[in-house]
């Protein structure tokens, strides 16, 4: 009953930063395949786009997501993830070669590298599910654990999913279902895995760190099942080819709106007034969201390939943005607690770790990698010229990480303990 | 309910902390130091709340001595620590470092707030039981 908080919850530095560190290096990848291959990328289900897809929603989204769940787990699930140094180690050794191995299955079109892409992807998805979800079931359940255990069924299924298709690809044989396992392997890994996970992080992290009004308890309760009974019932209504499927897509859309309204709201009367990077990006993000759920619903009315473009990327950039203003405050968090929590007593301030022109430059160069990739859809040059200022992006935020972490091991061997004086 | 009250007591916390936050981003100095002693004071009495009642209740009752209350005791250590460092901060007129510190010191408490909330507070009401009105009213008369 009251198994839970321990002194040493807190994973190792090294737990959170290997999957952070790996995140601008697919980003990089993704940037260089638009910038070589802007048609091929703008052309649904062509072998290229398929390989940036994943690049950016398993490479970038995905390995940044399972960083921050091994940090989170330890403050909202309570319970320590266990020899957390090798499972880390391992499912991030996994999602590398798994995302890696897929793309190059794409552009390559080799059964091979489909098969292996299985069983590293696979295999890193669900031992994240059965090492994280269990844990996610002991003790006091709250509306984020919830969102968290919702979200992990959500990517568990969409992996299950994607061998399925991998296997198909290996074989060159589709089955009748192909394009019906496309869409739920879609909606599953977009609203189910990333938007739910997004939504459920949002309603600790806003309403705490911007000191902001509380979401209505009733949002809280209701969000996660709107979305998971509308996730089934398109499931099912998708497999039994049942009219009038769009109506799950605009139940989705509308509360995905609805988290937007709400969250835009709470930014704009939070207590703590004092503006900073993590603030815009989150703005940036629910903008985008709003455009994503627009486009998709402008795509279902009038299935232009243009709107389903616009959809895809804005929502990924939604993603993006959460997922950056949230590294530029753990990572310079991560690298103070643990060098204070060790005693030193020069440990530098979260200001000193990524000072704060270096965090607006990623900032800027996002908005600007967000309005060219955006207009690129309709202007293939933009996209291009997307590609080369996402890379300036990620090179930056690499450069970033790199310096906190040189910082970090600096402190450790100049830096003075309290003990030793 | 514990649970409630203790939280209701964390947002009053923060509510204070952000007008301090909010007082010297607009440079009026001297109102950010009355608002910040107002936090400074609020979350060390919910501190001392913690550990000389609420805490020591729950360890006689279940037995458990180094559990999830000694982890926030620990936490609390750190906590008191960083915000001795942002009044002297503060004192000096070192700005930048007051936010610095602030910034860490906010995840810090905020990510502390969550795993009491979560997790203890519940453990604790559950504990309690019908004793826990007795426990608020006590906790009410702890002198601030």
């Amino acid at each position: 009953m009251y198994n839970g908080l321990s002194l040493d919850q807190a994973p190792p530095i090294s737990v959170v930063l290997r999957f952070f560190f790996t995140v601008p290096v697919f980003g990089i990848l993704l940037a260089l395949i638009v910038f070589f291959y802007p048609h091929d990328v703008l052309t649904p289900t062509h072998p290229i786009s398929l390989a940036a897809i994943h690049v950016m929603f398993l490479g970038i989204i995905t390995m940044s997501m399972f960083g921050a769940l091994f940090q989170m787990q330890s403050v909202l699930g309570g319970r320590p993830i266990p020899s957390v140094l090798g499972n880390a180690f391992l499912i991030h050794l996994f999602l590398v070669i798994g995302v890696l191995s897929l793309s190059g299955a794409f552009v390559l079109g080799t059964p091979e590298l489909f098969i292996i892409a299985s069983v590293f992807l696979g295999g890193s998805i669900l031992y994240v599910a059965t090492l994280i979800l269990p844990l996610l079931f002991v003790g006091t359940p709250h509306d984020t654990l919830r969102g968290m255990r919702l979200a992990l069924i959500a990517l568990s299924l969409t992996a299950i999913l994607g061998i399925v298709m991998a296997s198909e690809y290996a074989n060159l044989s589709f089955s009748a279902f192909h394009a019906v396992i496309r869409s739920v392997h879609y909606s599953l890994g977009l609203v189910g895995w990333i938007a739910i996970l997004i939504i459920a992080v949002a309603f600790q992290v806003v309403e705490m760190f911007y000191v902001s009004t509380p979401y209505s308890p009733w949002c809280k309760r209701n969000a996660f099942k709107v979305i998971a009974v509308s996730l089934f019932l398109k499931i099912i209504w998708l497999f039994t080819t049942l009219p009038y499927v769009w109506v799950f897509d605009l139940v989705i859309g509308a509360l995905l709106i609805g988290f937007v309204t709400t969250t835009a709201k709470r930014l704009k009367m939070r207590k703590r007034r004092v503006s900073d990077v993590s603030i815009w990006f989150w703005s940036s993000g629910i903008i985008l969201l709003s455009l994503a759920v627009v486009a998709h619903m402008v795509s279902l009315s009038n299935g232009y390939p243009q709107s389903q473009s616009i959809s895809l990327i804005a929502f990924g950039l939604f993603a993006l943005a959460v997922i950056l203003g949230m590294m530029g405050k753990i990572v310079p968090f991560l690298v103070w607690f643990h060098l204070n929590s060790a005693g030193y007593m020069d440990t530098p301030l979260m200001s000193n770790i990524i000072p704060q022109s270096r965090a607006k430059g990623v900032f800027t160069l996002f908005i600007l990698t967000s309005f060219t990739s955006i207009v690129g859809v309709f202007y293939i040059e933009f996209f291009a010229l997307s590609a080369l200022i996402g890379a300036a992006m990620f090179t930056l935020l690499l450069i970033n990480l790199i310096k906190a972490y040189k910082l970090y091991r600096y402190t450790l061997s100049h830096g003075k303990r309290f003990e030793q004086i | 309910m514990i649970l409630e009250f203790m939280r209701d007591d964390h947002r009053a916390c923060d509510h204070f902390y952000s007008e301090a936050e909010n007082a010297l981003a607009a440079k009026k100095t001297e109102e950010a130091k009355e608002l910040f002693e107002l936090f400074y004071r609020a979350t060390n009495h919910h501190f001392d709340m913690e550990e000389r009642e609420l805490f020591l209740t729950f360890e006689k009752r279940t037995g458990m001595m180094g559990g999830p209350t000694q982890m926030m005791r620990y936490e609390h250590q750190q906590l008191r620590s960083q915000l001795e460092s942002m009044r002297l901060a503060l004192l000096e007129n070192r700005t930048d470092d007051f936010f610095g510190i602030g910034e860490s010191m906010m995840i810090m408490l905020q990510q502390h707030n969550m795993k009491e909330e979560q997790m203890l507070y519940p453990m604790i009401d559950r504990t309690l039981g019908d004793d826990g009105a007795l426990m608020i009213q006590t906790l009410k008369d702890m002198e601030k």
